[in-house]
């Protein structure tokens, strides 16, 4: 059983880790904390729904289709929303992020109502059996997906010219602008890199789970807590937070309780910020008032 | 004296008994929705203790409105005092896990502070759902109607006047906390810590006074919505009744007294001529924050209040 756990935890965590990885993007390139980033993830399993199943595209077009489509939706969000209040207090952003995501919440509740769509699964291999455990074919496209993803993004910020601004930028925003980088430019491509992470998130997870409007905020706190756990703020830690959230998720689930399953991510927030706030990859940073 | 000869105050006086006198007019759904705005109200003056005051984002003000709710539902059926005793306590019983939320928020700043506060609200939501016998679980638990002076308070009228008295007193409290050396010490730490103690004014002292206020404000509210609906159920106290609190602060306007009082009003009625659509609500909500935040930060009542002086809320007192 508890191979069957992990292998189930893995799974689950790697939709947590990548959401909690786009959050992160953005947190540590514009110091912004999404709380509508739930609602984003929400927004990009709807639309690729609408493409596949009431436009019936194949999956590959329905998938980029959606990715595109929230590239601009975030690309939008950051020009005529954030971009207007970017030099006020991180409190006025934060609710800003909010406001974002009562305005997603409710553009998909006028469309939707309050039904709860189910998504057949999109791939219909057999599942593979490895000994006595069982890999259903959309948990594996998960992993592998997630895993891909995962690397590719670490390898493009940590060894590309654009990664390497990234990093400078996000360092010091008034020192990129100096040596002639284009901080607001710089700034929507970060809100579209991370809405593009929430869209391919709500992709993975389309398949495996209902749809509802109200989807994304159990999302956005169980990302905080993969934030939190790995350290805030910290991209490696976003992933690894994701994965341990969720593998210990399902331990918790199968060897305690379910009920206690629910309050796991919670509890998790609570222990690491009371007790160790710097998280298992953050430093001690000092506080942004 | 004269405070006595103040227009403000006269004003005020006319418009609690033009208030009291509504049910004389209207029919039991406006009452109904009339108690809902008093409740509101005071529930947005609570969150604004910490989000407005104090300046910090915290998400636990449904915790403290769901421990208000419970905690008068428990000392009226499980403990059997009498209401006003229930509804005393409660109060009590906010401020204190409002103090609770308050020492951690010592050692933890801006998202994390938000994170913390808002996985406990959760974690609140939960000890409800699981609450067995004491809290009713997840079907909640009905209540029995409050008594006072032998008189139950079973119709909406008179749920809608006592609620109306409680929320006048709440205001009025609020309204002189805020004008006091401790309300303004509060706003003095909110606005710059390092500032603050520089001026012999302890922060650590006034932060947890701001969250214990703030939970003793949401806890009435929370009392007073348990006792209009006549039952509780951990479905009040979700995420959702979390953004409508936040919403009416930062629509009336941050840091006022009239500010969240107003925002409860036009956002406790509204979304009831919107019904009819689902998602109405939140996109009327999201366009009215959105334009205020990019357009009138300090919120609606500040908007007016620069327009018209007369309105602005002054704090005569020692330091002026």
């Amino acid at each position: 059983m508890f191979g069957q756990l992990v292998l189930s935890g893995i799974s689950q965590g790697a939709i947590y880790a990548l959401v909690a990885l786009g959050m992160t993007v953005l947190y540590r390139t514009t110091s912004v904390l999404n709380f509508g980033y739930g609602e984003t993830f929400m927004l990009g399993a709807f639309s690729f729904y609408v493409f596949l199943k009431i436009a019936m595209l194949p999956f590959i077009v329905a998938a980029l289709l959606t990715i595109v489509l929230m590239v601009i939706v975030g690309a939008l969000t950051e020009r005529f929303l954030i971009r207007p209040i970017m030099m006020r207090p991180h409190l006025l952003i934060a609710m800003m992020t909010i406001a974002i995501s009562y305005l997603f919440r409710g553009a998909t509740r006028i469309v939707w109502g309050k039904d709860v769509l189910p998504m057949p699964p999109v791939f219909d291999f057999p599942p593979i059996f490895v000994g006595d455990m069982v890999i259903t074919s959309q948990s594996l496209v998960i992993m592998l997906a997630g895993a891909v993803l995962v690397i590719a993004f670490f390898a493009f910020f940590n060894l590309s010219a654009l990664g390497k601004l990234m990093q400078a930028a996000s360092h010091s925003p008034r020192g990129a602008a100096l040596i002639g980088i284009n901080v607001p430019l710089f700034s929507l491509c970060m809100w579209s890199l991370s809405a593009a992470i929430a869209a391919i998130a709500g992709i993975l997870v389309a398949p495996v789970t209902l749809l509802y409007p109200d989807m994304g905020a159990t999302t956005l706190l169980k990302a905080f807590a993969a934030m939190t756990l790995g350290g805030f703020g910290n991209l490696g830690g976003a992933v690894l937070g994701g994965l341990l959230l969720g593998i210990s998720e399902q331990i918790c689930g199968g060897y305690i309780s379910t009920s206690f399953m629910d309050i796991f991510p919670y509890v998790v927030i609570l222990v690491v910020l009371l007790i160790y706030p710097a998280g298992l990859l953050g430093r001690q940073e000092i506080n942004r008032v | 004296m004269s405070r006595m000869r103040d227009p403000k105050i006269l004003i005020m006086a006319v418009a609690v008994a033009l208030l009291a006198c509504l049910p004389l007019f209207v029919n039991s759904y406006i009452v109904y929705i009339a108690a809902m705005i008093c409740i509101n109200a005071l529930m947005a003056l609570g969150f604004n203790f910490v989000i407005g005051f104090l300046g910090q984002l915290v998400f636990a003000n449904t915790a403290f409105f769901g421990v208000g709710a419970y905690a008068y539902s428990i000392l009226l059926m499980h403990v059997g005092l009498p209401f006003p005793l229930a509804l005393l306590g409660a109060c009590l019983a906010g401020g204190l896990i409002g103090l609770i939320v308050g020492l951690p928020a010592l050692r933890l700043r801006g998202f994390e502070l938000a994170i913390v506060t808002l996985a406990f609200n959760e974690l609140m939501r939960w000890i409800y759902l699981h609450s067995g016998s004491i809290g009713g679980g997840a079907s909640g638990m009905g209540l029995r109607p409050a008594t006072l002076f032998g008189y139950e308070l079973i119709s909406d009228t008179s749920k809608y006047l006592m609620i109306l008295v409680v929320t006048v007193i709440g205001i009025w409290m609020v309204s002189n906390i805020a004008k006091s050396t401790a309300g303004r010490a509060i706003v003095a730490v909110g606005a710059n810590e390092f500032a603050a103690s520089a001026l012999s004014i302890p922060p650590a002292r006034y932060n947890i006074l701001a969250f214990a206020l703030s939970g003793f404000f949401s806890a009435i509210a929370g009392a007073l919505f348990a006792i209009l609906l006549g039952r509780v159920a951990p479905e009040s106290f979700g995420l959702n009744q979390l953004l409508l609190g936040f919403a009416m602060v930062m629509v009336g306007g941050l840091g006022t007294v009239a500010g969240p009082v107003l925002g409860a009003v036009l956002l406790t009625a509204a979304p009831e001529f919107l019904r009819s659509i689902p998602g109405a609500e939140e996109i009327l909500f999201s366009v009215l924050l959105i334009g205020l935040l990019i357009f009138m930060p300090s919120g609606l009542f500040g908007g007016l209040a620069a327009l018209f002086p007369s309105l602005r809320e002054r704090h005569r007192g020692k330091l002026s």
